[in-house]
């Protein structure tokens, strides 16, 4: 009944979330042709500096479909809305009283603490996984149908690295949710942990190989072919670390 | 069975951050009694429930339900398999209807009870498919109730179970209290600062007042043991210094001295004449006065 | 039962339990012979702890006013006994008239004179033997 419970709190989000995703990732599909259009122009543009730098890039990597769905959905959209679903999966944790709740009445089951937080955590990174995933697929299902294709072992493993390193985000916010009782605090602190990392990433983009929306949108495997696994296992690591962070703090509290 | 006890708490301490919430909480609690926990708001009492099913943590001494340590995470488990809990603000889940929260609850309990959740269903009138949170306080209460009652459990504990309720509904959930218990061997531990419902359906008490457990017992032994012995003086009462253990409380009012004993007047009667009063009166005392005597400091 | 104890009246409730029982018998209400509530559902319908009702009974068998049958329940005692019982009550309430009577006529009020009865009933009670 705790894994009934937990896919009812967070229903409407993932829901949400998935809808999201896969609309982005069909759009971004489903505008390919326009963006082919469009090239032949982009290239005659004339802009200096860091502008006009990122333009050309830009221009470079949409040359081939690959590139196009990797600058234009996985290196922005997906991964930030990602993110963003990955902290509302991680908010408002079963004891908080965010959604009407009691947390007297669950603490009153013949269930430990320890076992409704693992079934919550659980849950939660499942549908993680699933909004990765599903969308990302969608991208070999769909590409045939402007022409183009698009490797379901690439759409799998950029999925699998966007789970991965938004699993991260999604134990922080849990985390949090067990520190604070209110549905926003955990939420706009994670939230701002992510956007300052996301600057941090983006001010060192020439020095750093490493960083976590890297991982996320999967661009080492992009540009090489190569796992990221240094990156995956820093998360998962820092993932699990939270978790267990988030089992003992729980465990020590009053309510 | 009489002799076991059901919970048991020994110099029990809870500190939140610079408050002393229990000072030292020593409680005992027989199997098959219906024990009500008097105090004043901020007693004790919330916490001490909270400490016995592994809501809060005690910061030193021993509680224990069934035997089993209310301060470890698997006991507490066990703990709360067997017992049915009511929360002071009837918490439930608000977003269920109440079909969906009896069938989520039952599904925590193999011991369940299909034939009491029906009938409780029938008598409290609850409709199955209204939301939790459109329940008034009164149906919210005795769906509360119907929960704790079904899952088979051998204590209740009830955190001010007619708070807020008016009377006629108060008089039904004390029924309802009276009613499951006979027909079972189940411990009630209930928490109220309404003395009169503690009369009516209690046959142990303790008193909690400033984290600690002021009177304990059996009712009938407090109401055979505790006594006021009056006395009247020709002149102004004289103020002893009575040497006799059970003095709760002496007061002095112009030429009358009023004595409170919980051990009876025999002792007092004796030091008492030598003070040579022109009456003596020995006057039952009813709860609500041990209660108040034992409760109120005038410092 | 149609009564309602009330705890707050300073006499126990088992006292007062044991009261309405003899005052069924004696109006007739309860006949001899006649089979009394069983505990619990008397403990139910009053609203009170069944121990309470139990102590009840026990000091009704205890004074021969009701028997407790093992397995069957509480029936009031045969013919002769209850009544017998409740005529001493009723002789009982004849004198406590009269005194009532002649303290109002002194000029005693009747919270006095209650006090005055349960300060005696107390007293007796606890020492066991007159004071003063």
């Amino acid at each position: 009944m705790l894994w009934y419970k937990s896919w009812l709190d967070t229903r409407s989000r993932f829901l949400v979330g998935l809808v999201l995703l896969v609309l982005s990732a069909c759009g971004t599909v489903f505008y390919y042709p326009q963006v082919l259009k469009l090239m032949p122009m982009a290239s005659t543009i004339e802009a200096s500096g860091d502008l006009g730098r990122r333009i050309r890039e830009g221009v470079a990597l949409a040359s081939n479909y690959r590139g196009y769905i990797w600058s234009q959905w996985m290196r922005q959209a997906m991964t930030n809305l990602a993110t963003l679903f990955a902290v509302l999966l991680g908010s408002g944790g079963l004891f908080s009283r965010a959604s009407g709740d009691s947390a007297l009445f669950t603490l009153s089951l013949p269930a430990s603490r320890t076992r409704v937080l693992g079934v919550r955590a659980a849950t939660g990174l499942a549908q993680l996984l699933a909004l990765a995933v599903i969308p990302a697929l969608f991208l070999p299902l769909l590409s045939p149908g402007v022409g183009q294709s698009y490797s379901p072992t690439d759409a799998l493993v950029h999925g699998v690295c966007l789970f991965v390193a938004a699993a991260t985000f999604f134990s922080l916010a849990l985390l949090l949710s067990t520190v604070f009782t209110d549905l926003w605090r955990p939420l706009l602190i994670a939230c701002g942990v992510a956007i300052a990392l996301s600057l941090y990433e983006a001010a060192l983009r020439g020095q750093s190989t490493y960083g976590i929306f890297r991982v996320m949108s999967g661009e080492d495997y992009f540009r090489t072919g190569r796992l990221p696994w240094l990156g995956l296992f820093s998360s998962v690591t820092a993932s699990a670390a939270m978790l267990f962070t988030a089992t003992r703090t729980l465990a020590r509290q009053d309510f | 069975m009489a002799d076991s006890l059901v919970i048991e708490t020994a110099d029990l301490r809870k500190r939140y951050d610079d408050v002393e919430a229990l000072c030292g909480l020593s409680l005992q609690v027989p199997a098959g009694s219906i024990c009500g926990f008097l105090g004043r708001n901020g007693a004790g009492k919330t916490t001490t429930i909270k400490i016995l099913l592994g809501m809060a943590r005690p910061t030193s001494g021993q509680a224990r339900v069934f035997g089993l340590a209310a301060d470890r995470p698997e006991p507490s488990v066990a703990i709360r398999r067997r017992t049915g809990f009511v929360s002071e603000d009837k918490d439930l889940y608000d977003g269920m209807t109440v079909e969906e929260i009896v069938r989520y609850t039952a599904a925590f309990y193999p011991h369940w009870r299909v034939d009491l959740e029906q009938r409780y269903l029938r008598k409290f009138e609850l409709p199955s498919g209204r939301k939790v949170k459109a329940l008034s306080r009164g149906m919210r209460t005795k769906l509360a109730l119907l929960l704790a009652f079904s899952r088979g459990a051998e204590l209740l504990i009830l955190d001010e179970p007619t708070s807020g309720l008016d009377p006629v509904v108060t008089e039904e959930v004390l029924q309802a209290i009276v009613g499951h218990v006979a027909g079972a061997a189940t411990t009630v531990f209930f928490s109220s600062h309404q003395i009169a419902e503690v009369d009516q359906i209690a046959d142990r008490v303790a008193i909690v007042d400033r984290g600690r457990v002021a009177v304990a017992g059996a009712l009938e032994d407090l109401r055979e043991t505790y006594c006021r012995v009056q006395m009247v003086f020709d002149r102004d009462a004289p103020e002893p210094a009575l040497r006799t253990p059970g003095v709760v409380r002496t007061r002095r009012d112009g030429r009358v001295l009023s004595v409170l004993s919980s051990a009876g007047p025999e002792g007092i009667l004796d030091e008492a004449r030598a003070l040579g009063p022109v009456s003596t009166e020995v006057v039952a005392v009813t709860l609500k006065e041990i209660f108040l005597e034992t409760v109120r400091h005038e410092d | 039962m149609l009564f309602r104890p009330n705890p707050a009246s300073g006499v126990p409730i088992y006292l007062q339990l044991m009261e309405q029982v003899k005052h069924s018998i004696e109006t007739g209400a309860l006949r001899p012979g006649e089979q009394l509530p069983g505990i619990r559902p008397l403990a139910e319908e009053l609203v009170i702890n069944p121990n309470t009702v139990a102590k009840a009974y026990r000091e009704l068998e205890h004074e021969g006013v009701i028997e407790l049958r093992q397995g069957a329940g509480a029936f009031v005692s045969g013919n002769a006994r209850a009544k017998e019982l409740t005529d001493k009550v009723r002789a009982g309430q004849t004198v406590v008239a009269a005194v009532v009577g002649r303290l109002r006529a002194r000029g005693v009020t009747d919270e006095e004179i209650r006090r005055l009865f349960e300060a005696e009933l107390a007293g007796l009670r606890k020492t066991g033997e007159r004071r003063g």
